[in-house]
C-alpha cells in the first residue's frame, strides 16, 4: 500500500484557460490506474505536467517519495517514469532494435573517450544495450520485427514497440496516453492483455483512455476529469454508475 | 549501416539500392581500396597544380564532414561553419607567427579553440530550432569574421596574416606538396575513423534520436541540451583542425576567406553529397571541388550552380546523393509521422 | 544638435528597416513560409526601381511601382520553386531551398546587373525644412510618409478584406480554411507576394537614402529584417516595426561609440539579446506544445 506517484492540488493554466484545476491523485505501487474524461478534459495536459513537460501553475508532484515538481522530462525519465504518447512517437525511420537501444541511454555511461578507443566500458554498454533490447523484444514476442523499419509496422505493433521502448528505461511506472487510440477491436484486445501482463510483471501503470471496455476491464481504480477538474474517483463499478460522470459524458438529461 | 527490412515485403528494390547494398556488405574492401587510391594518387599525378587541388579538396572534405557531424547527425541547423574554420586558422596563424609553436602541437589547440567557440555559440541556441538557429549560427559566423577584421592588433585586420610557418617535425620542415597531402589525408582518415566510432555508440544514438524526434528522445532520458551542445563542439573542433592545417598550407590568411559564402559552399557540399552518412560529405566535397575547378572562370556562375544544385536536391533527394535515406532528413511523404490535422481530435 | 539629427536619421533608417521587418513578418509569421531570401527580394525590388530611373527618368512614383511589381514577381518565382511543392513537408526543406535561392538571386544579380555598386539618383537635393536648430530633409519626410502609408494599407488589408482574413486563418488551420472553400495555396502565394512587394518598396527607399545600390545589399538587409522581426516573435507586425526602428536608431547613434566596421554587427547583437531574453518575442502567448 505504498504510494508511488502523487499529485497534490496540481493546476495548469494557459492564460485564462484552466486546463488542469487543483487535481489530487495518488497512484499506488503495482496498480493500474485509469484516467478518463470527455474530450478536452485536460487528461493529456495532466500527464504532461506530471512527466515534466510543463511546470504546474501551482501544486506539487511526488514520485517515489521525492518532490519532482519542476524537473524536466529527462530527469523524470531517469528517475523511473516512462510514458507513451497519443500519436505514436517512435523513431519511424530507425529500426525497431535501434529504437529500443535508445531507451537504454540512461542505463549506459559511454563517453567520447570510451567511444574513441572502444574501451571496456564501451564494449560492455554495447553488449548490454543490444542484448537487453533483444531480450525485451523476445519477452513480448516481437523479436521477429527487430530489424524492421519502425514506421512500416502495423499500427498495433507500433504501439507495442513504443511501450517496449519505454520499458528499456526500467521504469517503475508507465504513463500510457490513449494507447488504444486508432485501433480496431482485435488490436485493442491484444493491447489490453499486453498491459495486463506488464502489470503482472511488476510495472505500475497509469493509463488515459476513451475506450470504456479497455478501462473498465483493466483498471484497478479510475479517476474522472472534466474541464480540468476531478469529478469522480473510485473503483470501476462505482465510476460506471456515478451521476457526475454520466452527466459529464452525456449531459444532465441522460438516463442510463 | 544495418540493412532494414521493409515490413511490407516489397519486391521492388531499385537498382541503386542493390548497388548500395552490395557496397555496404563489402564495406571493408571498398574502404581499403579508397585509402589505397588516396595514398597512390599524388604519386601517380605529379603535377603541382593538381596536387594542390587534391589538398584543397581534402581540406573541404574535412570541413564538410565536420559540418555533417552537426547538421547530419543531430539535425541542428548550422550555416555559419566557416566561423569555426576561421578560429582554427587564426589560432595557428597568430600563435605560430608570434611564438613559433610547432604545427603538430597547435593542431589540437586550434581544435579546442574552435570547440570552445562551438560551445559558446551553442548556449543561446539550445532552445532554438529551424530558422532561428540558422540565423544565429549565421550571425555567429559573421561576428567571428568581424572580430577578425576589427581586432587589428592581434589579427592584423583585413591585411591578414602572412608568412605562416609550414609544419615541421623535429626541425625537419614538411613543406612539399606531397608532405601537405599526406598530412591532411591522415587528419581526414583519423576524423572519419573517430566519428564512425562515436556514431556507433551511445553518443551517436543520442544525437540521432534528437534529430529524429527531440521530444520523444527527452522522455527517454536523453539530456537534450547536453548532447546538442557536445555535438556542436565536436563539429567545431574538427573544423578548427581543418583551419589550422589550411593556415599552414596557404601560409597566408585573411578574414574574407571565412565569409558567409564559404559557409554556403561547405553547406552545399553536405547537402549535395549527403547528410547523415560518413560518405556523403566526402562525395559532396569532391563534386563541389570538381565544379570549382571547371567553373573557375566565374565566381558568380559557380555559386549559381551550387545554388541550383541545392534547390534540385531539395526537390528530388533532400537527404543528398548518398545521405541517410532512413532519416527525417529525407522528406517522408508516404509515412505520416503524425496524424493529419483533420485526424487530430478537436479539443473544446 | 548632432545627436538629434542622428536620431532623426535613425528614425528614418529605422522606418525602412521597419518596412522590411513587416514584409518579412508577413511572409514568415503570418503566411507561415520560412524564408532566408527575403533580403534578396528587397534587393531585386531596388534594382527594379533603378532600371525605371534609367529608362524613364526621375519618376519616383513609377519607380516605386516598378519596385513593387518586380519584387512581387520575384516573390512569386520564389513561391513556385521553394514553397508550393513543400507545403506538406518538414519546414527545413523549404528553408534550405530558400538558402539556395538567396545565393542564386545574389549571384544572378551580380552577373546580370554587374558587381559594382551603382549610384541611385539623388532626390530632392538640398530641400529641407528647418525647425529651430534641426534640419529635416524632404527625402526623410518622403520615406517616413511612404512607410506609414504602407503600414496603414497593410493593416486595412489584413483586417478589413476577405483575402486578409483568409490569410490569417490559413496559418492557424489550413485544413479548416480549405474546408471553407478557400484555396490555401493561392492565399499563401498572395500573402507571400504582397510581403515581397513591400520589401521591394523598402528596397527603393533604402537605396535612395544611401544613393547607391549593389547586388550584395540583400545579405545585410535580410539580416536586419529578421533581427527586427524577432522582437515581435516573428508573428507580430507592430513589434517587428518597433524592432526595425530600434535597430535603425541604434545603428545611427552607435557611430559615436563603435568603430564603423562593426556597425553591421549591431543587428546580430540585437538578435542574440532578444533571443536570449525573449525567445518568443514580446507579445507572445505561450503556445501549447501539442504532444
Amino acid at each position: 500500500m505504498s504510494i508511488l506517484l502523487e499529485a497534490k492540488q496540481v493546476s495548469k493554466f494557459f492564460g485564462g484557460v484552466k486546463a488542469v484545476n487543483q487535481v489530487d491523485m495518488q497512484i499506488e505501487k503495482g496498480e493500474i490506474f485509469g484516467i478518463i474524461g470527455p474530450n478536452g478534459a485536460g487528461k493529456t495536459t495532466f500527464f504532461n505536467v506530471i512527466s515534466g513537460l510543463y511546470t504546474p501553475t501551482s501544486g506539487d508532484i511526488w514520485f517515489k517519495g521525492e518532490k519532482i515538481t519542476g524537473l524536466i522530462p529527462e530527469q523524470v525519465a531517469k528517475m523511473g517514469m516512462a510514458r507513451t504518447f497519443q500519436n505514436i512517437r517512435l523513431f519511424v525511420n530507425m529500426s525497431v532494435a535501434d529504437n529500443i537501444k535508445i531507451g537504454f541511454h540512461t542505463r549506459t555511461k559511454t563517453n567520447f573517450a570510451d567511444a574513441f578507443v572502444h574501451s571496456r566500458r564501451y564494449k560492455d554498454d554495447e553488449k548490454f544495450a543490444t542484448q537487453k533490447s533483444l531480450e525485451l523484444l523476445e519477452e513480448v514476442g516481437l523479436s521477429e520485427y527487430s530489424q524492421y523499419q519502425a514506421g512500416k509496422l502495423a499500427y498495433g505493433t507500433q504501439r507495442k514497440v513504443e511501450i517496449v521502448r519505454a520499458l528499456a528505461l526500467n521504469p517503475e511506472i508507465l504513463l500510457l496516453d490513449e494507447p488504444a487510440a486508432g485501433m480496431n477491436p482485435a488490436e485493442t484486445e491484444s493491447l489490453m492483455c499486453f498491459v495486463k501482463e506488464l502489470n503482472q510483471s511488476g510495472y505500475t501503470v497509469a493509463v488515459i483512455e476513451h475506450d470504456m471496455k479497455f478501462i473498465m476491464n483493466l483498471c484497478d481504480r479510475i479517476m474522472v476529469l472534466d474541464h480540468g477538474t476531478k469529478i469522480a474517483e473510485g473503483l470501476p463499478e462505482e465510476i460506471k454508475d456515478d451521476q457526475n460522470v454520466i452527466e459529464a459524458y452525456f449531459g444532465s438529461k441522460a438516463v442510463i | 549501416m544495418k540493412k532494414t527490412k521493409e515490413a511490407t515485403l516489397a519486391n521492388g528494390q531499385s537498382r541503386t539500392d542493390k548497388i548500395i547494398g552490395f557496397i555496404t556488405a563489402h564495406k571493408i574492401w571498398f574502404i581499403i581500396l579508397a585509402i589505397a587510391a588516396a595514398i597512390l594518387l599524388p604519386v601517380i599525378v605529379t603535377s603541382s597544380y593538381y596536387r594542390a587541388i587534391f589538398i584543397k579538396t581534402l581540406i573541404y572534405a574535412l570541413l564538410a564532414s565536420s559540418l555533417n557531424a552537426i547538421n547530419g547527425y543531430s539535425g541542428q541547423f548550422n550555416i555559419g561553419h566557416a566561423g569555426f574554420y576561421c578560429i582554427g586558422a587564426y589560432t595557428y596563424a597568430i600563435i605560430a607567427t608570434r611564438w613559433g609553436v610547432n604545427f603538430f602541437v597547435m593542431l589540437p589547440v586550434a581544435g579546442i579553440a574552435a570547440g570552445l567557440a562551438g560551445y559558446i555559440i551553442s548556449l543561446p541556441t539550445l532552445r532554438l530550432k529551424g530558422m532561428y538557429l540558422a540565423m544565429v549560427t549565421m550571425g555567429a559566423g559573421e561576428v567571428i569574421r568581424l572580430i577578425a577584421i576589427s581586432w587589428r592588433s592581434v589579427t592584423k585586420g583585413n591585411n591578414g596574416i602572412s608568412a605562416i610557418p609550414a609544419p615541421s617535425i623535429f626541425g625537419y620542415k614538411l613543406s612539399s606538396l606531397l608532405n601537405y597531402y599526406y598530412i591532411i589525408l591522415v587528419l581526414l582518415i583519423i576524423m572519419l575513423f573517430l566519428t564512425y566510432r562515436v556514431i556507433n555508440s551511445r553518443i551517436g544514438r543520442a544525437w540521432m534520436s534528437i534529430r529524429e524526434d527531440q521530444n520523444a528522445s527527452a522522455f527517454l532520458g536523453v539530456e537534450i541540451k547536453r548532447y546538442k551542445s557536445n555535438n556542436f563542439v565536436y563539429g567545431a573542433f574538427w573544423a578548427g583542425i581543418a583551419g589550422c592545417f589550411a593556415a599552414a598550407f596557404f601560409q597566408y590568411i585573411q578574414p574574407e576567406l571565412f565569409n558567409f559564402t564559404r559557409s554556403t559552399e561547405i553547406l552545399s557540399m553536405v547537402i549535395l553529397g549527403g547528410q547523415g552518412t560518413l560518405v556523403g560529405p566526402l562525395l559532396g566535397a569532391f563534386t563541389v571541388s570538381f565544379l570549382t575547378e571547371v567553373l573557375r572562370f566565374s565566381d558568380q556562375f559557380r555559386l549559381i550552380i551550387y545554388a541550383i544544385l541545392i534547390i534540385l536536391m531539395m526537390w528530388f533527394r533532400p537527404q543528398g546523393l548518398v545521405g541517410a535515406k532512413h532519416s527525417v532528413l529525407a522528406k517522408r511523404l508516404e509515412i505520416k509521422k503524425h496524424k493529419t490535422p483533420a485526424e487530430k481530435k478537436v479539443t473544446r | 544638435m548632432y545627436i538629434v539629427e542622428q536620431l532623426i536619421n535613425g528614425l528614418c533608417q529605422g522606418g525602412i528597416y521597419a518596412l522590411i521587418a513587416i514584409g518579412f513578418t508577413l511572409v514568415f509569421g503570418i503566411t507561415g513560409l520560412v524564408t532566408f531570401c527575403y533580403g534578396e527580394i528587397v534587393m531585386m525590388g531596388a534594382y527594379g526601381s533603378y532600371f525605371v530611373f534609367q529608362w524613364v527618368g526621375l519618376n519616383v512614383p513609377l519607380a516605386m511601382l516598378g519596385a513593387f511589381l518586380f519584387s512581387a514577381f520575384i516573390g512569386f518565382f520564389v513561391y513556385k520553386i521553394c514553397y508550393e511543392r513543400f507545403l506538406a513537408v518538414p519546414h527545413q526543406i523549404s528553408l534550405l531551398c530558400t538558402i539556395g535561392m538567396s545565393t542564386l538571386l545574389t549571384n544572378l544579380a551580380q552577373l546580370v546587373f554587374g558587381l559594382e555598386t551603382k549610384s541611385m539618383p539623388m532626390l530632392m537635393a538640398g530641400m529641407n525644412i528647418q525647425i529651430g536648430e534641426i534640419r529635416i530633409t524632404y527625402l526623410q519626410i518622403l520615406i517616413i510618409g511612404v512607410v506609414v502609408l504602407l503600414c496603414l494599407f497593410l493593416s486595412w488589408f489584413l483586417n478589413k478584406t476577405r483575402i486578409g482574413a483568409a490569410l490569417r486563418s490559413v496559418k492557424q488551420d489550413r485544413v479548416a480554411t480549405e474546408l471553407l472553400g478557400i484555396d490555401s495555396s493561392r492565399v499563401m502565394m498572395i500573402g507571400n507576394c504582397i510581403g515581397s512587394a513591400l520589401g521591394g518598396i523598402a528596397g527603393i527607399l533604402y537605396c535612395i537614402s544611401y544613393m547607391s545600390i549593389s547586388p550584395t545589399l540583400g545579405t545585410s538587409v535580410g539580416r536586419i529584417g529578421f533581427s527586427a522581426a524577432v522582437l515581435g516573435g516573428l508573428v507580430n507586425i507592430p513589434w517587428a516595426a518597433a524592432g526595425g526602428v530600434i535597430i535603425g536608431i541604434l545603428e545611427n547613434l552607435s557611430i559615436i561609440w563603435i568603430p564603423a566596421s562593426f556597425r553591421s554587427g549591431i543587428a546580430y547583437v540585437f538578435l542574440i539579446i532578444v533571443l536570449i531574453f525573449l525567445p518568443q518575442g514580446i507579445a507572445s502567448r505561450k503556445k501549447r506544445t501539442k504532444l
